[in-house]
């Protein structure tokens, strides 16, 4: 399971141009655009100042999204080119090929999350109230988008289909999440839509990891988190056991 | 029980592989190769061939029957074990594009249990043996067809299986190549390495088996030595046995 956790850790960091610095560089902008130059016209959110209020959501953002795109992305390429099969074929069982592909994911997930964070500091000033809690948010947030990416690597037939999964499934619910906004300035039923986004709760433990503050508990946030990344990881290590897409 | 160095190599019992569709691959095939024979399977396009090699691997699981591995059920609790004896050269080219030569070899060691140091140093023998030592930097999608066909060979040979299958190697290659080849594969043979070789080429099966199988509709239909298979038939070239026996 170590070589190839480390060939997908390899693969993101040799990468690094394509799988760290684009999202980065697009959360700076955020902050840059929306947090300072349209932001001065919000001022504050439940006493937040809006530059402040959108880092844990931004943070989050990339973190889910390069999660979920770095196992998707590896596994479909090493599918569709055929070199999936020399690790299906050695003696690896079903959960340590789950672990190698997570490895990837939640490490280039994790970096673009601290990187977007350090990115942050630079233009704006922000606490850090309770790191554990941030850590826990992004970790759980990381392994839940990484295993979806695995079982989406494992069905998809065509690259049309996981951007069809990035971008009109996860990037919608990302947004809709409460990123650039807070719940409590939304009128019904939009905000208890919202609550059935399980994006508004890694949103909102994250928020309460830099903050101090966010819309429902923390560890109401942080135990849906923490659901939906167990059910994704047994979805993704039931889809390799079942050979979808490796073992015909 | 029976001693590991009495028991077959491979056996097949009763072997089916039912498609999706109701395309039957395989329709209750038995084969046995002893341990340290060069086994050819023949067989037209369509026959099964592929189907059989992937169902021993682990990448195709069959409808119903029994595959054992040097008496390891190949798809029960001893698959992982069964899998470390075998050594498979698929007939597609398909090599990870993402690591250099040497450290795609030593990844595919220790998928397959090598330990770090053991896999670099078999590596730098197999680039030796495959006169690759040069393009050990390189990526294997820069190589020509020639080199990526002996880098495949030797990433079948790295974890030194017992068994190795080779599945068409010589497809499609030029005469000089495939003699070399041939002196790869003789040379591993004389070291006491069993042998399944499937082929298309009636010269290479006659040049270099001990006994073959062919293969028609998912059946093996005939057995035995190149000798014993003209005798029976009363053929003088196996071309000729091969066109009674699959033939039209």
């Amino acid at each position: 399971m170590g070589a190839l956790a480390e060939r997908e850790a390899l693969r993101v960091l040799r990468l690094w141009t394509q799988t760290i610095a684009p999202p980065v560089v697009a959360a700076a902008l955020f902050i840059v655009v929306f947090g300072i130059a349209l932001g001065s016209r919000i001022r504050t959110i439940e006493g937040v100042p809006y530059e402040q209020f959108i880092v844990p959501g931004l943070v989050l953002m990339g973190v889910a999204t390069s999660a979920f795109a770095n196992t998707a992305t590896s596994i479909y390429q090493a599918r569709s080119d055929g070199f999936i099969e020399d690790p299906v074929s050695s003696p690896m069982t079903a959960s340590q090929l789950v672990l190698g592909y997570l490895t990837g994911g939640v490490l280039r997930s994790l970096l673009i999350g601290a990187a977007t964070l350090a990115a942050a500091r630079v233009f704006v000033s922000f606490p850090l109230e309770r790191p554990g809690l941030l850590a826990a948010a992004l970790v759980l947030t990381s392994l839940a988008f990484a295993a979806l990416g695995i079982v989406v690597g494992l069905y998809s037939t065509g690259w049309d289909q996981q951007n069809f999964v990035g971008n009109l499934v996860i990037q919608p619910l990302v947004f809709l999440g409460g990123v650039f906004y807070s719940i409590d300035d939304l009128s019904r039923p939009w905000r208890e839509m919202t609550h059935a986004d399980p994006i508004f709760y890694m949103v909102t433990a994250a928020r309460h990891g830099i903050l101090g503050s966010g819309d429902v508990g923390p560890w109401l946030a942080l135990g849906i988190a923490a659901a939906l990344a167990a059910a994704m990881l047994g979805w993704a290590w039931t889809t390799f056991v079942r050979g979808v897409g490796i073992r015909t | 029980m029976t001693p590991g160095h009495l028991l077959p190599a491979l056996r097949c019992e009763g072997v089916t592989k039912v498609f999706p569709g109701g395309i039957e691959a395989l329709a209750g095939l038995g084969l046995s190769v002893p341990a340290g024979r060069f086994h050819g399977l023949l067989g037209p396009n369509g026959a099964g061939k592929t189907t059989l090699i992937r169902s021993v691997v682990g990448l195709t699981r069959p409808t119903a029957g029994e595959i054992r591995v040097f008496g390891m059920d190949a798809w029960g609790r001893e698959a992982a074990a069964a899998r470390r004896a075998i050594g498979y050269a698929p007939q597609e080219v398909a090599l990870d594009r993402f690591v250099p030569v040497r450290e795609l070899l030593e990844l595919h060691g220790r998928y397959f249990g090598m330990s770090r140091a053991d896999a670099r140093e078999r590596a730098e023998e197999m680039l030796v043996a495959f006169d690759l030592t040069q393009k050990a930097g390189a990526y294997a999608n820069t190589l020509s067809g020639g080199m990526r066909r002996r880098l495949l060979l030797a990433r079948a040979l790295l974890h030194r299986p017992r068994l190795v299958i080779l599945d068409e190697p010589t497809a499609g290659v030029d005469i000089e190549l495939r003699l070399d080849l041939w002196e790869y594969i003789r040379a591993l043979h004389a070291d006491g390495t069993t042998i399944l070789l499937t082929t298309h080429y009636l010269e290479e099966a006659e040049a270099l088996c001990e006994r073959v199988s062919f293969i028609r509709a998912g059946t093996i239909v005939a057995s035995g030595t190149p000798g014993e298979l003209r005798e029976r038939f009363g053929a003088p070239r196996l071309e000729d046995v091969y066109l009674r026996v699959v033939g039209r």
